[in-house]
């Protein structure tokens, strides 16, 4: 039962982060040109190792899902009135999800002896391939259009993202333990067997 | 693999189908209501920025307050001149047989958020389907042209700016005979965004400073508003092509006007 609650929670959390990150302004020039703080997949990515897997594709699918229903773009038809065009389809950020917290969750066993620096590191490692594969999505759907652009800035933003993502990531960890451990849920039940 | 397991993928992988082969108008109704349903939440969240931008000492808001009192009185001078100026030119153009030239009817919309995705460029703005705003509205300033509506809520919509490279724009640059398609730019910075204008005649002879409007072509986006100056011209293979720089400073964008018709 507390694993339930917790696993609403989460929920909640998944989404509000994702309400506040577009509060905060993109990293200002020079600083990593115009990369955004991603604040979701830290919560997401912290869910992934704490539920288990059927918990973790629930996260992954409200997680894409909002996502993309918050910020995939509609391409704005020549005409008035015509057919509107999504350039990538809704709910591709669900597969990304899945396929990324698929690889949290299979670290699973680390993070269940309390080891923190997984949710830290991969937290950073992911946010910057999720920055790149959003490019990358786009980058071939236009290729046609003006061929196939990688500019350095691709890796200056995502580098940005996750870089913010891994600074943040131990704030997340410490708050959601602690919320989990009042709720009644463990997130460490092994870290006895560490330390033994 | 236990049977949660299966069931948990098995029903994943039927609601991500399900999500695939939602037809773009369904997708589009989806987004709308998930705007719908997050609306309380950004319009709470885009208080607390207000409030936050908006403190002031008494000092400041005593001198903010006489420098807009000074612009009223200004602008109310002007105002009178513009309609007297209307005026003659209906007339003129009646005289003439012209078509009556109305002027837009604007809903007034403040910024809520910006997308925090890293790679598209639009705003959400605070005004909906119940304020009269609907898809493919444009989105101006008094200083230019903003964007296009693309999604919208009942109180809520969402605006992709002209920074974006899918939004594209008919135009022409005042003073020549030089049409063309204005559209963002995907690899500049979001802080410094520049427009590119193709389907220009190589030997367009484009100068900086020249200014870029709406041409109307389409009928999407009104005639003659300012989208931006040019800042340079190279002659490509194949066409013309200008760097333009927006008339309107995107990333300082606070408010909007929403043009949802005409007078």
């Amino acid at each position: 039962m507390p694993a339930v609650i917790f696993f609403f929670f989460l929920v909640g959390a998944v989404l509000l982060s994702m309400i506040g990150q577009h509060f905060i302004p993109p990293f200002p020039a020079p600083w990593f040109t115009g990369a955004r703080v991603l604040l979701m997949p830290v919560f997401l990515f912290y869910g992934a190792l704490a539920m288990p897997f059927s918990g973790m594709l629930g996260l992954a699918f409200i997680a894409g899902f909002f996502w993309d229903a918050l910020t995939l773009p509609v391409v704005p038809s020549l005409l008035p009135g015509g057919e509107p065009l999504f350039e990538i389809p809704l709910g591709w950020s669900i597969i990304l999800y899945a396929v990324l917290g698929s690889i949290m969750n299979g670290m699973r066993p680390w993070f269940r002896r309390g080891r923190w620096e997984i949710h830290c590191l991969l937290s950073g490692v992911f946010t910057a391939l999720i920055v790149v594969a959003e490019y990358l999505m786009i980058a071939l759907k236009r290729i046609e259009e003006s061929g196939f652009l990688f500019p350095g800035i691709v890796w200056q933003r995502a580098l940005g993202s996750g870089l913010a993502a891994m600074l943040l990531a131990p704030l997340v960890f410490f708050l959601l333990n602690t919320v989990g451990r009042l709720i009644g849920f463990e997130p460490h039940p092994e870290r006895e067997t560490l330390r033994r | 693999m236990s049977r949660t397991h299966i069931i948990s993928i098995i029903a994943f992988i039927g609601l991500v189908a399900a999500l695939f082969a939602l037809n773009p108008r369904n997708s589009q109704k989806v987004q709308a209501g998930v705007l719908n349903v997050l609306t309380p939440f950004f319009k709470a969240g885009s208080s607390v920025t207000t409030f936050r931008d908006g403190l002031k000492t008494l000092e400041q808001l005593e001198k903010q307050n006489t420098e807009l009192l000074t612009q009223n009185k200004e602008l109310k001078a002007i105002s009178q001149t513009l309609r007297d100026l209307e005026a003659e030119n209906q007339k003129l153009r009646a005289a003439l047989e012209y078509r009556q030239r109305a002027a837009f009817k604007l809903v007034p919309a403040r910024i809520v958020t910006r997308d925090s995705a890293t790679w598209w460029n639009t705003v959400t703005i605070d005004k909906g389907t119940a304020d009269g705003v609907d898809i493919d509205m444009p989105a101006m300033t008094d200083e230019g042209l903003v964007g296009k509506v693309t999604t919208v809520g009942e109180h809520i919509a969402v605006v992709v700016l002209i920074a974006d490279e899918n939004c594209k724009v008919a135009a022409n640059v005042v003073g020549t005979r030089e049409q063309g398609i204005v559209k963002g730019d995907r690899i500049t910075s979001n802080t410094m965004p520049q427009l590119g204008m193709g389907f220009l005649s190589r030997d367009a002879k484009l100068t900086r400073g020249q200014q870029v409007v709406t041409s109307g072509v389409g009928g999407v986006y009104p005639a003659g508003i300012p989208i931006g100056v040019v800042d340079r011209f190279e002659a490509r293979p194949l066409e013309g092509f200008a760097v333009v720089l927006p008339a309107v400073n995107l990333s300082e964008l606070q408010d909007v006007f929403v043009v949802v018709g005409r007078k």
